[in-house]
């Protein structure tokens, strides 16, 4: 089930908030679990053994690492265990058929692929249970010993199937002791409304021009930035729209997740995007990943290589596909570049920084919305005059008109232009006063012109299920 | 109002347009069709354990949520007014509108589409024509976008290399030029079809290249149907409705109708048409397979079959004044390797008269 349909707005919401606020206390994590797996189920019911699989493991391998914290080979058994189990689960899942298809193509044999389909959100609920068992190893959290609560926290549906990457650190007391408000339930009504509108208004117009562009026979060199530049702003509002949902439905149920993005199309460099782009994934390989290699207080081979390590990772993360990998790779070396040569320069200019940075950013996501590589790298070329397009052609026209005020409209939401502006009308009084006002009814608004969308049946498809 | 009041009053509103919407959704009686959408709404789907596991009754149930929403033509609306006006989408739905009409986007030209169309005419002709001792013509109709698109910004098919194509493809056949005999005017605003009062000079063309005349005079007489068109339902702007006229003449009395489907006879217009979901339908009862036209007082004694898709329904009738029999065909709904039991080729003229929306889309034709 996604947030932006019907039968979540008004059916699956309205269940879960009647039965979470009658419910006494003791019984929120139990109603939070049993909505969540039926969320789960929603869209792929058969998958749901794979989720209780992991939360089962997890829960038992977390009581038996912290019982033996003190034995440091059965600690490092058990959490080793626990890693294997779910890493192994992910693997097989989302990797088995890129490994084999690799190893035909390199051996020569037909091995037949296993065609599994992917369990929705497997590698961000993977990445949730393995912080889970590593911090209880650490002993930077304690193993929880109720199941329920456990299962509460892996499943969670605001956050299981598209993140943010809630660590159990972040929420462990919130799990046992947390308030809930009139506040938080406004605060979180506002953020998932502006989260339902950066999906629905923004992104999925922008990917129906992708879909335009990706089966036009008219394409041309401006059509293809068009679809660029298109596809940038598409995966930013799609992915953070679901970000701000799932944040605005944990402070609903009186949680508070980690932000996950923080308008990264103003970085200077690619550096500072990925401080701004995918938080929760990012400081998930420094804190697992990068640090335990040694981070940056190594040899420079060493520290270059766990650049390296971390951003094949995080390229194949994202998916089972060499574009993906590549995509990882090209964001490595420009990272290795800045670190050594460039980075100084690139945070003390103004201009030309964002600019480089933009290119880049749109470059990479050419590759990683390539059908495959070579398609990927075909589109590049195709923006640099390689390939013979013409330069423009009356389709681009069309759409640049078509979409131009969607784009300006997403140029615009991925600054802090917007926020910047309302807290300064909000520093006198009567601008308080009018945003109060305002504030109600513009939600209301959006969250009507929503529902029209999503009534109609329009462009609908959610872009961070695949991972 | 301080912050605390308008907290409380988000967590109402929402909470209000959130539960109101669902228990309002749950309760009202599920609509069988939507009129504006001319199309039958999805019915709630059956549980069963199969249908949960395979997740069918999931995505099924997306679909009649979304169709029997409460004021669901009302969010269609305020959907489309959205696209127009805040977002300044030039079409909705593919739908766009200029000069007060609305019309679909229909490009790129798809010459595999020409082909296949002059393919089929070209099998008709192999089969039933080449030996029947009659002529055979070709006409193109343009649709909307022809007099529309290119004028007002839109993608547009290449108009003139679609009837060069299908000219060369079906050499076979005399074309009929009426592009020069229509415009804009002649259409109607918020549907496809041209408007029969408006096509006389098409049909007095058509006429005079397969060497009869029309020479009668007509009387347009207003239905009084507020005629809302399939562009209306499409693209959910609050667009007027428009009238809609049919022609009479001392001669299309006496026309009568054959439906081989119905196996009925009545005249050219069926006026209780005009209180169904698609008006245009007053004309010949729409989209039928086969039906034969007799008209005793014809000025000829000639027999015309006419290879028609809806546009045919309407300039039939005004065609009929010079012949004493028109076979009408539409291969959409009757393979043509099933006309050997149904229609005698011999002595009569063919006419193929397509629009161009159905030749882009020619995989109807069978």
């Amino acid at each position: 089930m996604v947030f932006s349909s019907i039968p979540f707005l008004y059916y699956f919401l309205p269940a879960v908030i009647f039965f979470y606020f009658i419910s006494p206390k003791r019984l929120k994590n139990t109603v939070l679990l049993v909505f969540s797996l039926l969320f789960y189920a929603w869209g792929e019911p058969k998958f749901l053994v794979f989720m209780v699989i992991s939360i089962i493991q997890g829960y038992i391998f977390g009581l038996l690492t912290e019982k033996f914290r003190s034995k440091k080979p059965l600690k490092t058994l058990f959490t080793a265990l626990s890693c294997v189990i779910s890493v192994g689960l992910l693997v097989y899942c989302k990797y088995a058929d890129f490994f084999i298809k690799n190893f035909n193509a390199l051996t020569g044999l037909s091995i037949p692929l296993l065609k599994i389909v992917l369990p929705i959100g497997i590698s961000f609920y993977t990445f949730q249970i393995l912080s889970y068992n590593i911090d209880v190893a650490r002993g930077t959290v304690s193993a929880q010993k109720n199941p329920i609560n456990l299962g509460a926290y892996v499943a969670m549906f605001p956050q299981l199937i598209a993140g943010p990457i809630v660590r159990y650190s972040d929420i462990a007391e919130q799990l046992e002791n947390r308030t809930h408000s009139i506040e938080k339930v406004s605060l979180g009504a506002r953020r998932f409304i502006i989260g339902l509108a950066k999906k629905v208004l923004i992104a999925n117009r922008l990917g129906e021009l992708i879909s335009v562009f990706k089966a036009s026979g008219d394409r041309s060199v401006i059509f293809v930035w068009l679809y660029a530049i298109a596809y940038s702003i598409h995966i930013y509002f799609d992915f953070s729209g679901y970000s701000d949902m799932a944040i605005g439905l944990g402070k609903i149920f009186g949680f508070d997740f980690p932000e996950n993005f923080n308008y990264p199309f103003i970085s200077k460099s690619a550096t500072e995007f990925w401080r701004r782009w995918h938080m929760t994934l990012g400081s998930w390989f420094r804190d697992y990943v990068y640090i335990p290699m040694g981070g940056n207080r190594v040899s420079k081979p060493r520290w270059l290589f766990n650049i390296l390590t971390v951003w094949l990772l995080t390229g194949f993360w994202h998916g089972a596909d060499w574009n993906f990998i590549v995509w990882g790779l090209m964001f490595a070396v420009l990272l290795m570049a800045e670190k050594l040569w460039y980075l100084k320069y690139l945070e003390k200019a103004k201009i030309w920084p964002h600019l480089y940075k933009l290119l880049f950013v749109a470059i990479s996501f050419v590759i990683f919305d390539g059908a495959s590589l070579g398609a990927g790298l075909k589109t590049i070329g195709e923006m640099f005059g390689i390939g013979g397009l013409p330069l423009i052609s009356a389709e681009a026209v069309y759409n640049l008109k078509n979409y131009a005020v969607v784009i300006i409209l997403g140029l615009i939401g991925s600054t802090p232009l917007v926020k910047s502006a309302v807290l300064k009308i909000a520093e006198n009084k009567v601008g308080e006063r009018i945003l109060n006002i305002a504030e109600p009814i513009a939600l209301v608004l959006l969250l009507a012109i929503c529902t029209g969308y999503l009534v109609d049946g329009s462009f609908n498809p959610f872009l961070y299920f695949r991972f | 109002m301080n912050k605390k009041a308008k907290n409380i009053v988000v967590a109402l509103l929402c909470g209000l347009w959130i539960f109101g919407l669902s228990i309002w959704g749950i309760i009202q009686p599920d609509g069988e069709t939507s009129v504006s959408e001319r199309r039958k709404l999805a019915q709630m789907p059956k549980i069963s354990g199969e249908a949960l596991l395979s997740g069918s009754f999931m995505s099924s149930f997306e679909t009649y949520s979304a169709d029997q929403f409460p004021l669901r033509d009302g969010f269609r609306r305020l959907k489309s007014v959205g696209e127009y006006y805040i977002f300044r989408r030039k079409d909705s739905n593919g739908i766009y509108l200029k000069d007060g009409f609305a019309s679909k986007l229909e490009y790129p030209l798809n010459e595999d589409s020409i082909e296949t169309a002059a393919k089929r005419f070209d099998y008709i002709y192999e089969t039933y024509l080449k030996d029947s001792g009659g002529k055979v013509y070709l006409s193109v109709i343009p649709d909307k976008n022809y007099f529309m698109a290119e004028s007002g910004g839109y993608p547009s098919l290449d108009y003139g290399r679609a009837v060069e194509l299908l000219k060369e493809k079906a050499d076979f056949a005399e074309y009929i030029d009426i592009f020069p005999t229509l415009g804009l005017e002649d259409y109607y605003k918020t549907d496809t079809h041209w408007r029969q009062e408006k096509i006389v000079d098409a049909a007095k063309t058509l006429a005079e290249g397969m060497g009869t005349k029309l020479s009668a005079r007509y009387v347009a007489i207003d239905s009084g149907t507020d005629f809302y068109g399939v562009y209306y339902g499409q693209s959910a702007l609050p667009l007027s409705s428009e009238s809609l006229y049919y022609l009479e003449s001392d001669f299309l009395a006496g026309v009568s109708v054959y439906d081989y489907e119905s196996d009925s006879t009545g005249g050219v217009y069926n006026l209780e048409k005009l209180e169904g979901s698609d008006p245009y339908e007053v004309f010949l009862n729409g989209p039928r397979s086969l039906m034969v036209l007799n008209n005793p007082n014809a000025t000829t004694k000639k027999e015309l079959i006419i290879f028609r898709d809806s546009f045919g329904s309407s300039i039939a009738p005004l065609l009929s004044e010079a012949y004493s029999k028109i076979t009408l065909i539409d291969i959409r709904y009757l393979p043509s390797p099933n006309l050997k039991f149904f229609v005698d080729f011999d002595g009569a003229d063919t006419l193929f008269l397509y629009s161009t929306l159905i030749l882009n889309n020619a995989e109807t034709l069978k």
